[in-house]
Order: C-alpha cells, then sequence, then structure tokens
C-alpha cells in the first residue's frame, strides 16, 4: 500500500509539473489556435536568466521576478513580429518559426551561459526529514509544495479568465475572433498579451522544475522531456481546457509513475516511449482530449 | 523585358541541359575524389546529410507532411549498419539496402497514423518521436549498446576487394558510395516528383480534401510517401555508420538533429533537388566555421536566424530562389499536346450515319 | 436639412483581386430605419463589413454627425456609435450568454450602467434572460439571433446594422425580431441599417430603402414607393 502511495505521490509532484508547462500551451493554443512548440524553450531561457541573477547573489525567489518579466516580454515580441506576421500565410510556417526560436534560443543559451551543467538553486524546501508519512509512504514538502503551487496557478488563472476583463476579450477572441473584434476587442493586443502571459508563467515554471526534474541541474537539454509530457497532458486533457490541462497533467504523471513502478519489463525508462504512445493514441481516437472544444483543423 | 524563352521538356535542348548537368556533376565527383582526406571527408558528410534532407524532402517538401522527427530515421538507418556489420558480419556497403528496407517498413508504420492526424498534429507526432528514440535506444542495450553507444572496428569497414580500395583508402571508398547513392536519390526523386505520383503528392499537400474527391488515394500516397523518406533518409544513416565508426543515440539522433534536418531543407529550398545539396552544405559548413564562436552553440543561433530570414524574406529557399532567378531567362513546359487528326475534321460527317454505324456507337 | 448620422461615399471595396461594390454612396440620418434589398451576391454583407469598419474600403469616405471619420477600424466605428450585428450571428460560442453581453459592452468603462443595459435588454428579450448562465452555443438559431442584437446593442450605438437577421429562422420568431427592432428605435431612437434578402417584413418597418444590384446602387427611395413598384415587388417581395 505504501509503495502505491508513494508512487501516486511521486506521479502527483511530476504531474504538477507538467500541468504548469501545459498550462502554458493552453493559454497560447486557446488564443491563437497554435502550438507553441518552443515553449520549453522560452521557460529555459528565461531559468537561465534567473541562474545568472542567483550567481550574483540575488535570492532566487526575488530573481525570478524579472526571469518573469523577461519571460513575458519575450513571448509578446514573439508573437507580435514572428508568428502573426506568418500566420496569415500557412501554419507550416507558424511551426518552423516556432522551431527556429527552438534551436535560437537553446543555442543561445549555450552562448551565452555555456553548455555545462550548472546546480540551480532549490526552490521549496528540501534535505533531510523534510517529509511527512502518510499510512507509511513518504510525502515530500517539496511535493505538497509544487501540487499546492500549481493548483493556486490554476486558480489565479481561473479566476482571470472568468473574472477580469481582459480574461474576458481573452475567452472572446479564443471563441470567435471577428466577432470578438466588431465588439470593439483588439485582437492583436489580445494574442501578445496571451503569449506574453504563457511565456511568463514558463519562466516562473521552469525556475521551480529544474531541480526536481532529471537530472536535477541546469542544462540546455533540461526541457525536452518536459515538453513532450507537457504536450502529451495537454493533448489529452484538451488543448484549449485548462481544466483539461490540470487532468491530463496529473493523470499522466501518476499514470507514468504507476506504470513505470509495476510494468516490469518496461523498466522504468520508457516514460518518453509512453508518452509517445498516448500523444498518438489520443490524436487518432479523440483529438479534442478529454475536455477539449475545438479542434485544430476542420475537415 | 522579353518573356523567359520557353524550353520544352525533353527536348534535344532540355536534354542537353540535364547532360551538361550530369557531366558537371561527374567532374565534381572526380575533383572530390582527388581531396585530402580531410576534406574529402567534409565532403562526404556534406552528401550523407544531403541524402537524408532528399529524403525528407519526400516527405514535408512534396507531399506536406512536416516531420521534425527524421533523425529517427537517420539513427534507425546507421543502427541497423551497426548491428549487421558488428554482431552478423555483413560486408558494411550490403547493409545500405538493408537500412533502406528496415526504414521503408517503419516509415509506412509512422505514415499510418498520419491518415488520420494532419498539419501541426502530426509535427507533434515526429517531434515525441525525435525524443522517444533515443530512450528506445538505450531500451535495448543488448542489441544497440544502449546509451554507451556503439562502436564498428575500422576493419570491418574494410573496403570489398573487388573495389580495389586497400583498408586505408576506406574514405575514398565511402566517397564513392556516397555518389553513387546521392545520384541515385536524385535519380529517383526527380522521377517521382515529374510522375503522377509526384502529382497526387501535391494534390494531397495542397488540398486533401479536393484530392482526395479527384481521385488520389490519400492512403496509399500519406503512407508510401512516408515510407520511401523514412527509407532514403534511412539509408543516409547507413553511410553515416560507416562515416563515424562509432554510434552515440544522445549525441546524433536526437531531436535537435531532427530540427537541423528541418531547418536545413527549409534553408536549402523545398521541392528542389538543389535544396537538399544546399541543406546539406548548410548542415555540415556552418557549425564548422563557427565551432570556435560561443562554444560551438554559435551555429544553433545562426541556423535560427538564417531560418527566420529564409522563411520571411525567401520563403522557398536558397534553391527556391535561384529557380525563381533562372525562371526569368529560362522556363521548362512540357511538350503541348499533340492534336488528332480525327478531331480537327468537321465534326458533322457529309452523310448520315448508316444503320450499322449507329447501332455500334 | 439636418445633418446626417452618418453617410458613407464612393465606397469601393473588394475581396483579393475581385471588386464587390462599385461607387456605393448610402445615407442614414437619426432615429432612421433604413433598408437595403439585394439579392445574393449582390454585396450587401461586404457593404456592411466595410461600414463596421471591419473590411478596408479600397475607396470612398464616412462621415458621422458631418465631420469624415479618418482611421477606419471596428473599435473606432464603435467609437463613433456604429455597431454591426454579423451575418451568421457570430456568437462566442463557448461563453455563457452573460458573457456575451459583457464582451459586447468592452469598449465601456462606465460598469454600473453596463449591468443596468444588461438587465434592460434581458427585459426585452426575456429569453435570454431566463438563459443567463447557459452556454451560449447551446441556445437556438432564433436565440442567438436575440443574442447578437442584444451584443451589438450593449455598446450604445447609435446605428445598428444587421446583416440578414431572418436567415435560417422560422417566420413567427422573424416577425417578432422584426417587432423588436421597431420599438428598440422607437424608444432608444437607435438608427437601423438592415440587409435583407427577402424584404417584406423589413420593409414594413422601413422609412428607406436602397435596392443593391451586383455592387450598384440602381434604386432608392421611400419605403412606400418600393412597395408601389411593380418590378420590385416581384423580385423581392414575391408577389
Amino acid at each position: 500500500m505504501e509503495i502505491l502511495l508513494s508512487r501516486v505521490f511521486a506521479g502527483a509532484t511530476s504531474g504538477s509539473i507538467y500541468v504548469l508547462i501545459a498550462l502554458c500551451l493552453v493559454i497560447v493554443f486557446r488564443s491563437s489556435s497554435t502550438i507553441n512548440f518552443a515553449q520549453g524553450e522560452f521557460a529555459l531561457f528565461t531559468t537561465y536568466v534567473t541562474w545568472w541573477m542567483t550567481e550574483r547573489g540575488i535570492h532566487v525567489w526575488l530573481a525570478i521576478v524579472p526571469a518573469i518579466l523577461v519571460g513575458f516580454l519575450m513571448g509578446a515580441a514573439a508573437e507580435r513580429w514572428l508568428i502573426r506576421p506568418v500566420k496569415k500565410r500557412d501554419e507550416t510556417a507558424v511551426l518552423i518559426v516556432a522551431l527556429a526560436l527552438f534551436t535560437g534560443l537553446n543555442g543561445l543559451d549555450g552562448w551565452i551561459w555555456g553548455s555545462d551543467d550548472k546546480v540551480f538553486p532549490r526552490m521549496l524546501p528540501s534535505g533531510e526529514g523534510s517529509y511527512i508519512t502518510i499510512a507509511g509512504a513518504r510525502l515530500h514538502y517539496d511535493s505538497i509544495a509544487i501540487i499546492a503551487i500549481m493548483f493556486a496557478v490554476v486558480g489565479g488563472l481561473t479566476l482571470f479568465f472568468n473574472r477580469t476583463s481582459m480574461g474576458l476579450q481573452m475567452r472572446a477572441v479564443a471563441a470567435n475572433p471577428e466577432s470578438a473584434a466588431l465588439c470593439g476587442v483588439r485582437v492583436g493586443r489580445v494574442l501578445t498579451l496571451s503569449w506574453g502571459l504563457s511565456a511568463a508563467l514558463s519562466a516562473f515554471a521552469g525556475a521551480l522544475l529544474i531541480p526536481l526534474v532529471p537530472p536535477g541541474q541546469l542544462g540546455l537539454a533540461g526541457m525536452f522531456h518536459v515538453l513532450i509530457f507537457a504536450t502529451a497532458a495537454a493533448l489529452l486533457g484538451g488543448l484549449d481546457s485548462v481544466k483539461g490541462a490540470v487532468v491530463g497533467g496529473l493523470g499522466l504523471g501518476i499514470g507514468l509513475a504507476l506504470v513505470n513502478g509495476y510494468v516490469g519489463f518496461l523498466g522504468g525508462s520508457m516514460s518518453l516511449t509512453v508518452a509517445l504512445v498516448v500523444i498518438v493514441v489520443i490524436l487518432l481516437v479523440r483529438p479534442t482530449g478529454l475536455f477539449g472544444a475545438r479542434r485544430l483543423e476542420r475537415v | 523585358m522579353s518573356s523567359p524563352k520557353v524550353i520544352v521538356r525533353d527536348s534535344a535542348i532540355h536534354r542537353a541541359l540535364i547532360g551538361g548537368g550530369v557531366v558537371i556533376g561527374i567532374a565534381l565527383a572526380l575533383w572530390g575524389s582527388g581531396l585530402a582526406p580531410f576534406e574529402q571527408g567534409q565532403i562526404t558528410r556534406v552528401m550523407i546529410y544531403s541524402i537524408a534532407i532528399a529524403g525528407l524532402n519526400v516527405a514535408t517538401g512534396y507531399a506536406g507532411l512536416l516531420s521534425v522527427g527524421h533523425s529517427a530515421f537517420f539513427g534507425i538507418g546507421a543502427y541497423t549498419t551497426g548491428i549487421l556489420v558488428v554482431k552478423h558480419g555483413w560486408g558494411a556497403w550490403a547493409t545500405i539496402p538493408a537500412a533502406f528496407g528496415i526504414c521503408l517498413v517503419v516509415g509506412l508504420l509512422v505514415g499510418l497514423p498520419a491518415l488520420r492526424i494532419r498539419g501541426l498534429y502530426l509535427a507533434m507526432v515526429t517531434l515525441a518521436f525525435a525524443v522517444a528514440f533515443p530512450e528506445i535506444v538505450g531500451r535495448f542495450e543488448n542489441l544497440t549498446g544502449g546509451a554507451g553507444g556503439m562502436t564498428i572496428h575500422r576493419t570491418s569497414l574494410r573496403p570489398p576487394e573487388w573495389t580495389g580500395f586497400s583498408l586505408g583508402e576506406k574514405g575514398a571508398w565511402l566517397f564513392w558510395l556516397s555518389v553513387i547513392v546521392l545520384a541515385l536519390t536524385i535519380y529517383v526523386t526527380a522521377s517521382l516528383t515529374r510522375s503522377r505520383y509526384g502529382l497526387a503528392m501535391s494534390a494531397v499537400r495542397e488540398n486533401e480534401i479536393a484530392a482526395s474527391s479527384s481521385g488520389v488515394n490519400i492512403a496509399i500516397v500519406k503512407t508510401a510517401t512516408f515510407g520511401l523518406s523514412g527509407a532514403i533518409t534511412g539509408a543516409a544513416g547507413a553511410l553515416f555508420a560507416m562515416y563515424m565508426g562509432s554510434l552515440y543515440a544522445e549525441g546524433s539522433f536526437t531531436l535537435l538533429a531532427g530540427i537541423t534536418l528541418l531547418i536545413g531543407l527549409v534553408i536549402g529550398g523545398e521541392r528542389t533537388i538543389l535544396g537538399p545539396i544546399i541543406g546539406g552544405l548548410v548542415v555540415v559548413y556552418v557549425p564548422y566555421y563557427t565551432s570556435d564562436i560561443g562554444g560551438g552553440q554559435a551555429s544553433a543561433v545562426l541556423f535560427a536566424a538564417v531560418l527566420l530570414l529564409v522563411i520571411f524574406v525567401a520563403p522557398a529557399g536558397v534553391a527556391g530562389a535561384i529557380n525563381k532567378f533562372v525562371a526569368r531567362f529560362m522556363v521548362v513546359r512540357s511538350a503541348p499536346p499533340v492534336s488528332t487528326p480525327a478531331l480537327t475534321e468537321s465534326p458533322v460527317s457529309d452523310q448520315a450515319p448508316t444503320q450499322n454505324e449507329r447501332q455500334m456507337s | 436639412m439636418s445633418t446626417p448620422l452618418f453617410t458613407a461615399e464612393n465606397l469601393v471595396a473588394g475581396y483579393g483581386g475581385a471588386t464587390v461594390l462599385h461607387d456605393v454612396s448610402v445615407t442614414v440620418d437619426e432615429h432612421e430605419v433604413v433598408v437595403v434589398l439585394g439579392a445574393n451576391g449582390a454585396g450587401k454583407s461586404t457593404l456592411l463589413s466595410v461600414l463596421a469598419g471591419q473590411l478596408p474600403a479600397l475607396q470612398g469616405s464616412f462621415t458621422v454627425d458631418g465631420k469624415t471619420v479618418g482611421q477606419i477600424r471596428p473599435d473606432i466605428m464603435l467609437q463613433h456609435g456604429i455597431s454591426l450585428v454579423p451575418q451568421g450571428r457570430g456568437t462566442l460560442a463557448p461563453l455563457s450568454v452573460l458573457d456575451n453581453m459583457r464582451v459586447g459592452a468592452i469598449s465601456r468603462s462606465d460598469r454600473r450602467e453596463v449591468e443596468a443595459d444588461i438587465d434592460r435588454w434581458f427585459s426585452v428579450f426575456p429569453r435570454l434572460a431566463e438563459r443567463r448562465d447557459q452556454i451560449a452555443g447551446t441556445l437556438s438559431g432564433g436565440e442567438q439571433q436575440m443574442l447578437a442584437i442584444a451584443r451589438a446593442l450593449m455598446s450604445r450605438p447609435r446605428l445598428l446594422l444587421c446583416d440578414e437577421i431572418s436567415l435560417g429562422l422560422a417566420p413567427v420568431i422573424i416577425q417578432g425580431l422584426f417587432e423588436t427592432l421597431r420599438e428598440i428605435n422607437a424608444e432608444s431612437g437607435t438608427a437601423l441599417l438592415l440587409v435583407e434578402q427577402n424584404a417584406q417584413l423589413a420593409l414594413d418597418i422601413a422609412s428607406r430603402v436602397y435596392l443593391l444590384e451586383v455592387g450598384h446602387v440602381t434604386a432608392s427611395g421611400t419605403a412606400e414607393q418600393f412597395r408601389a413598384d411593380d418590378s420590385i415587388r416581384a423580385a423581392y417581395l414575391g408577389y
């Protein structure tokens, strides 16, 4: 029983990380109907910025603030200057722009800060004895923290979308940009803000998750796996659904933890392959995911 | 400005031009064969990547099936060669068709989801495929040497007796092998795209629904295209294994590698013959010449910058821009249809049809 | 003669390479109800798109209260008091009815007045009030049309443009809608510019009519004149 529970706890922890990045993907998809493949690299770049500041003696929770700002600006600028001009042309061009951002940002990270792994300060409580025991299984403080943070972010986003004017505008643009424009919504501005918000959130999530995800240090390949898991989670839940991202992320995290633990021959190191299978199956069987309403393409 | 001169396809002038191209190709190959080993090795590498990108061109360029996962095909081809040579004692060059065949099958399998999954979604699947590939390699450690990699001993790469190359000349042997495979690839892709199958690929790329209602069998086009595309890139992978002598999945067959192939294709020029070759040059020489800058990371930034430039300024890539420029002076068109003499006669016959004629029609 | 509320002069507009509107001019006075008649493809929707600032005109000018309007954009036209009920209703389907209404008022800053307006339009359209928290995409066609009208009215326009609101609706519903529009025009003084294919009901509430044929205004006059004209009756009124 305690093994099951500890696997669930581990899965919920990694799942919460997937939720955070999946939310970034959802925010962009809702407004632009496209998937930002460079999302992970936005997060990585800003995490390097955070690291760089901690190297200068700034406490990590303080350093994260300008990094979030940088993230916001990056996302907004990318939408305004790189994505929007090519979106009119065709969606393949958008994808290629995203790939250019992917490669370019990753290379920039290595160029500016070097390709060696960096030690990144932990933002959440950790260390000997920093856990509580439930039914024999250990639930670490940092797990509790990240799950709590995830729910707080979800709550905050939900409040933002449902209670604020800008949130309403984003929902309107996601539903029908032409109609929204006729009502006076400045669609371009909303799109730019959506991308900015998404990148800002990924900046926050990136700094949180680097110490928690193998290899536990800051390196150039740090976000590749998380991106795949987050994508699978977002697809599973429905690309335009916040609730879906939560269910998809937690479901995927816990599911993978259980599969790795109990299904022997997979050897615990086939998570990415499982994620790939999940992605393919969802796209074949139920492309809108569990809670999604819109498809990327209409047949 | 005068309008471009029209050259009829398959006319004497056209054939002369193609012949000229072939002569240039042969001349280049001969020049390359005379290079010192290091430079020759670089050219071989360019050819290998050109073949890999040409494979990608078939699926992504011509059929519009975007893939960032061709690094996996590259890897499968390479590991096929590695395993056959190291574990089963095959002659290295004989593994090329084997790599082709295995990647053909894998490509067909990967092409199956492409029937129901399109565009950005399909790209996502290939992305996941690319990231999962090193993991799969690591899983089958007994076969592939796992995460530690696989080494092919140089004596296993000895050129066969009948070629006249000694072990020390295996670089030259590989060079000529690559020339042959590249020439074959160019021939196959050129014929393919000019054929009815090529038209079907274009139709699927432009407008799937219209293609389907025109009678194009979407399923066959998509899966076969992916199969052939993967197979060509797999053949390149086999050559790559022979070139490197050692395989390390985390280094050569990752998502970044897959993205690099796509970048090479877009910069070089999709849907052109020259494009993959330019792509190969870019993919090999840009990192080479920028390896001192930024700890080797500058090439990625440069790729990104050039890619963005291409997308915004010259979406057809370098080869596309060249084609456009040449098209100002010279265009190749198919010959106009030959009119049937019967059609040009008066449609109304002088006499009323006889009883027999009426019954026959 | 008082200044017209809104004029559009010598409009030329189209899509891609095709010109749809050729030198079209319309005028709407305060509190007027103007109808634009025309067959399919005449350019009616294009005209409204241009008037709402959605589609840029290739040539032509606009005036509001006699003053020329410079930049043309939907939010700017809204500031001038011109609001469009688009063809097909443009429902923000995943949002609730209430949220749809709120979006209509997005350019306004007077919160309390916005809430008052919402209550007001809910009383004009009780069906919407009943469904205030329902997802708009699940509403019937007639209800979505009501919602589209209410949403457009939320910006307190002086001129409401309506693009074929009768499309796909049962005659009883259409009658109700036009009656409501007539009341709104009478009580709030909102001018109306209605575009319709089959215009029997529209003519009943109209004061002036334009006839648009293949992108040209071929006739204009009062509603009585149009009703009296035999050829127009035959072509557009069905009798």
